[in-house]
């Protein structure tokens, strides 16, 4: 299991960009870390990994020591990092083999698991092709094969999402369940709230380099206010007044109004929201149950000035009703 | 020890996958530069060709040039340019000794730098009348140059930020081609340079190439290969020191 304990560290001293994490992965589990740019999951990882040594606490990999023993936390974790991938003059098949070989991995081994995975995130036609001819996705996951082509025991997935196209996200967000149910544990870094909900097993949400909230996202989801929320847009710039009880304060952004409602007063909501079409206060209205992502930008906005509730306002998940 | 030559087997692998594109511009540019100094320097030197000293300076110096080109000035961009795309920090998470790193990317600048050196030769026995006593310490002088530049270089790359560490080792290499003493005698040098020279590693690194391809009658100093020894040293124990370093 990776056991992170009271884990901080400073760049300047005073200025902590990790403070106090404490967190666990077990085998078999995928942890996701939400946060906004700069709320210190990079530097939470790169300690891990051992790139970064951490001002205080304690990193353990099954007991074993990561902080005083880099070189088997380099072992242990496999790192897809944020950055580029070295694929400049290489093809995903060379670098995803030749990286599974200095992981360790027999040839053949190797091999065989490279020609998998390439198959399983749909990039096969794309396999011998170098580096510089590849769109920025496919090189993402290249750089995700990459990673997972000979793991040790902990994968750290850093915004492995970032530029792929929709279809091949599913395709990654399987091969992240496909390591996790292999016996690995799995860190993953991301900005997307929504995707990381369908797959990660617990959260753990960053904000100014500490941990504001953690569990799984049915227990985060249930620290929302309300369990659904009520998004109008309104025909021109005036102000629209809740003339329904609301669960929480009315977000605007633009023309943009989402309220909090309980499932209660989802009919009256309702109701009330066809006779301001009617009546052309508003375009459009949906009812949709509270995302995970309303629940993290109410937790980053509450604990300081990052958010503004721009975002927030996007819920996309199934709607009840939509107009 | 058997993990550390396979990590090195891979790592040189893989650094040859990721030169090959840029390998043959590299080995061009540097035939280039070491067939342009025998030819072009000649015009610089008047009765160069009634002057076999300044021919074998010119030469062996050419020989030494190409070397400082490849391993201090090339190898070192390509570490900058790592930094900057951030694929430095994926190759220092990568499971295998720091050491392994270092000498498969030393064999590789090494190996793209041994062509300038032959085409370099081979223009000084075409243009002038060269009396080449060859020593057996000849490829220890060669590799010994090359790892040295190559220590010099990287720790420079590793130490200073991408943008300066270009221009420092462009400058290096201007300083080397027009303001040390491996393509003319020290004694041209005003005294104060010359004294410089005594404590840098080029003017030894044109000597102990000088002096293992013509040998002079007092035979190869060692003075050359101890000093080189202490710049490699040093250089890789920078180079080690910051790869190994977390920040």
């Amino acid at each position: 299991m990776l056991w992170i304990h009271q884990l901080r560290k400073e760049y300047k001293p005073g200025e902590p960009a990790n403070d106090g994490i404490s967190l666990q992965v077990r085998p078999g589990q995928v942890l996701g870390l939400l946060g906004h740019n700069g709320a210190g999951k990079t530097t939470l990882i790169n300690q891990v990994v051992g790139l970064l040594r951490p001002t205080a606490g304690e990193i353990t990999l099954d007991g074993h020591d990561l902080v005083a023993n880099p070189a088997q936390a380099r072992r242990s974790c496999a790192l897809m990092p944020q950055a580029h991938a070295p694929l400049d003059g290489v093809t995903p098949r060379q670098a995803v083999e030749t990286i599974g070989r200095i992981r360790g991995a027999p040839r053949a081994r190797a091999r065989e698991r490279t020609s998998e995975l390439l198959a399983e995130l749909g990039i096969e036609e794309w396999a011998d092709t170098i580096g510089e001819r590849l769109s920025g996705g496919v090189r993402r996951l290249a750089a995700f094969a990459m990673a997972a082509v000979r793991p040790g025991h902990v994968v750290m997935l850093d915004e492995p999402t970032n530029d792929v196209d929709p279809v091949r996200r599913r395709l990654l967000w399987g091969q992240v369940r496909v390591l996790a149910e292999a016996g690995y544990a799995v860190l993953l870094v991301t900005h997307n709230v929504a995707e990381a909900e369908r797959s990660v097993d617990r959260l753990a949400i960053m904000d100014r380099g500490r941990i504001v909230a953690k569990g799984t996202p049915a227990e985060l989801r249930e620290r929302a206010v309300g369990e659904l929320r009520l998004e109008l847009l309104a025909s021109d710039a005036a102000s629209i007044a809740p003339k329904i009880p609301t669960a929480g304060p009315t977000q605007r952004t633009g023309r943009r109004y989402l309220m909090p409602i309980t499932g209660a007063t989802a009919p009256e909501a309702l109701a009330w929201a066809l006779r301001l079409r009617e009546a052309g206060t508003i375009d459009e209205f949906s009812i949709t149950p509270t995302s995970l992502e309303d629940v993290y930008v109410g937790l980053i906005a509450s604990t300081g000035e990052n958010g503004n509730g721009d975002g927030a306002n996007d819920p996309r998940g199934s709607g009840v009703v939509a107009a | 020890m058997a993990w550390w030559l396979r990590s090195y087997a891979l790592l040189f692998r893989w650094a040859l996958l990721r030169l090959r594109f840029v390998v043959p511009l590299m080995v061009l540019i540097q035939i280039v530069l070491s067939v342009g100094i025998v030819v072009g320097f000649a015009f610089l030197i008047p009765g160069v060709d009634e002057d076999p000293v300044a021919a074998q300076y010119l030469s062996t110096g050419a020989m030494a040039i190409a070397l400082i080109a490849v391993c201090m000035a090339f190898a070192p961009s390509m570490v900058s340019q790592q930094k900057t795309q951030g694929i430095f920090d994926f190759q220092r998470s990568l499971p295998v000794p720091r050491s392994a790193t270092l000498v498969a990317d030393a064999t590789t600048w090494v190996l793209v730098a041994l062509p300038g050196l032959a085409a370099g030769m081979l223009a000084a026995t075409l243009r002038f009348d060269l009396e080449l006593r060859v020593s057996p310490l000849a490829l220890p002088a060669v590799l010994l140059v090359a790892l040295t530049c190559v220590s010099i270089g990287y720790a420079i790359a590793y130490l200073v930020p991408p943008m300066a560490a270009q221009m420092t080792t462009n400058l290096v290499l201007f300083f080397a081609l027009m303001f040390s003493p491996i393509n003319f005698p020290e004694e041209r040098l005003p005294e104060w340079l010359a004294s410089l020279h005594d404590v840098l590693p080029l003017t030894y690194m044109a000597q102990a190439i000088r002096d293992t391809l013509a040998v002079p009658a007092e035979g190869v100093s060692g003075l050359p290969f101890a000093v080189l020894g202490l710049w490699c040293l040093a250089g890789l124990a920078t180079t080690q020191w910051v790869m190994s370093r977390r920040g």
